[in-house]
């Protein structure tokens, strides 16, 4: 028997959810400050990773290779490693979290901006666009869809790290999760992990959606073609 | 307008040079086209006028200007450029394509919108389109907004690198000769790219052929070229149908004309026949008051006078400011000998194939 020992207990009590909506909320409301501080500061990193990389051609198999070596870095290993140095605090959380955004929305900025076709860029430079101009009013709005993508990806991701948090006593959703799986055997146990995984991967869904939103409307152009 | 003088373009990593030493100086308003296999160094000469390509040594005048005397940047915005795949911004309407070099020159929105709609219906596309993306225009559609984004700015000088390269034979010739017409209005300096000779010659007011590493083979008029090409090389060029190609480019204005068998309606039909007999044919041409009324034949005629009976209309017939290969076409689609030349209806006269073959033998 997986969930509980009695056949007649029910695997979850409505009752204890409706007690701790302020406590749901709440461990809701600090999942998404978490995703939205690491996915946003992934972000800004990256760009600037990028900047580097296509200024510098040759920075960018080093750039991939140190995000990438993040990237594999098991989370619970890596915060172990951070807690010494920066505590039980949301800044360990936020270094864990951002560093598993950094390849993915590297790899899909550069590669986006690498994907602009050649005749566009050279009917640009033709007519007469500066370097700046060409990079920021040409390269960057048609690498948008690209760059959105790893935003989408990096940001699912986030939103199931976060859960791990809670082993440094953050967690978000993932402190439901976490505190189920201590009481497990119980009930009660079974129904807070059923919450925080729920809402979780509700988190997930939602923050994907609206980015493709966002792709939707940052793009219009790509909505219309020939009839 | 544009001088090229000893340049020369040698390409990092490659042992021979693209273009070795051309000088070439295009002259204000007209049409030249630069043509040659590939590997001749034509594109690479084309770029090098608006410093796509920066060349190894020589200098390139443009206006009077040396084109390195100011920042590259302003360079081009002087300089309309016109690609093979049109190069059109997929995220920017129609209207912001257009008005691309004006928004870099900073021009105030009113007058860029008056300038687009200008340029609108300067290629022909409906203003209803300023709105939609690239994406939702056809072949032809894009390669005119190509054309309207590069004359935007209104530049003096206007690059095209294989500009109807991507669409195919019956739109490319609709093209062709919209731009002919569009050049009669706007008058630019025009260097053209191509490696199909026949669009060379139709589009070119000068021809520059060119040889493997930019070796200027000969630079002429089209229908010069055809005449005395200067090698075999730009013999072999032109193709085995050189007289034929060159019967489109010389107008039937010039050729000897005979005034045939000429009759008026009043004629008597034994006159006629007298006339008939005189030029050894079996047909008349029948003119009234200086106009082409028709033809009657031998056996058509009958009762007393030509104009008795119906004249039937002459299908042989072409304008005199047509080519001499309508005139060709005309004489061989009606299955004789001669054409009659008019000018609207006025009657001026017969083209032989004889006629034809002379006017292409002296030149």
């Amino acid at each position: 028997m997986i969930f509980g020992q009695a056949g007649d207990q029910p695997l979850i009590v409505w009752d204890w959810v409706w007690r701790n909506l302020d406590a749901i909320g709440s461990r809701t409301l600090q999942h998404v400050v978490l995703t939205l501080v690491a996915v946003g500061a992934g972000i800004i990193i990256s760009s600037v990773l990028t900047l580097v990389a296509l200024r510098w051609r040759r920075t960018y198999t080093p750039i991939t290779w140190v995000t990438g070596l993040l990237y594999t870095i098991p989370s619970l290993a890596l915060f172990t490693f951070l807690v010494p140095v920066t505590g039980l605090s949301m800044l360990t959380a936020e270094i864990g979290l951002v560093s598993y955004t950094l390849l993915i929305l590297v790899r899909n900025m550069v590669t986006g901006i690498e994907e602009v076709p050649d005749h566009i860029l050279d009917a640009a430079d033709g007519m007469g666009f500066t370097a700046r101009d060409r990079f920021w009013r040409i390269e960057v709005p048609l690498a948008l869809p690209v760059i959105i993508n790893g935003v989408r990806l990096a940001t699912v991701t986030v939103v199931g790290l976060v859960t791990v948090t809670s082993l440094i006593g953050l967690g978000g959703l993932g402190f439901f999760i976490l505190r189920g799986l201590r009481t497990f055997s119980s009930p009660i146990g079974t129904t807070q992990i059923f919450v925080g995984t729920a809402l979780s991967i509700a988190l997930a869904v939602a923050a994907d959606l609206s980015l493709v939103g966002v792709e939707r409307a940052l793009t219009p152009w790509r909505r219309r073609r020939s009839s | 307008m544009i001088e090229l003088a000893s340049v020369r373009k040698q390409f990092p990593n490659s042992a021979t040079d693209a273009v070795e030493n051309l000088t070439l100086t295009i002259n204000e308003g007209e049409v030249v086209v630069l043509v040659g296999p590939s590997g001749c160094g034509k594109t690479t000469t084309l770029r090098m006028i608006n410093r796509l390509v920066e060349p190894t040594s020589g200098t390139i005048v443009v206006g009077g200007r040396p084109i390195d005397a100011m920042p590259v940047h302003e360079l081009r915005r002087t300089i309309g450029y016109v690609i093979q795949q049109i190069g059109l911004f997929p995220h920017r309407s129609v209207a912001q394509n257009i008005a691309t070099v004006p928004t870099l020159l900073g021009w105030d929105r009113a007058t860029i919108t008056d300038r687009v709609e200008e340029l609108a219906d300067l290629v022909a596309i409906d203003r209803s389109m300023l709105d939609r993306y690239p994406s939702e225009l056809s072949g032809g559609q894009r390669q005119r907004v190509g054309v309207a984004r590069a004359l935007a700015a209104d530049p003096p000088v206007l690059l095209m690198d294989e500009p109807f390269g991507a669409v195919g034979p019956i739109v490319r010739e609709r093209l062709q000769a919209e731009m002919l017409d569009l050049q009669r209005r706007v008058a630019k300096t025009i260097v053209l790219v191509t490696h199909d000779i026949d669009e060379a010659i139709t589009v070119g007011d000068r021809v520059a052929i060119l040889n493997t590493g930019g070796v200027l083979e000969q630079f002429a008029e089209p229908a010069q070229l055809l005449a005395e090409p200067a090698s075999d090389f730009v013999a072999g060029f032109l193709g085995s149908d050189r007289g034929i190609k060159r019967l489109s480019l010389l107008p039937v204005e010039g050729a000897d004309l005979s005034e045939g068998p000429v009759v008026s309606p009043d004629t008597s039909i034994s006159a006629a026949r007298t006339i008939m007999d005189q030029h050894d044919l079996d047909w008349v041409v029948v003119v009234a008051d200086g106009r082409l009324v028709g033809t009657v034949s031998r056996g058509m005629l009958r009762g007393e006078r030509v104009g008795d009976r119906d004249i039937e209309p002459l299908a042989a017939r072409v304008d005199v400011g047509s080519t001499l290969k309508d005139a060709l076409d005309a004489i061989v689609s009606g299955n004789g000998r001669y054409a009659a030349v008019c000018d609207g209806d006025r009657y001026l006269g017969l083209i032989s194939t004889d006629a034809i073959s002379k006017r292409i033998a002296t030149r």
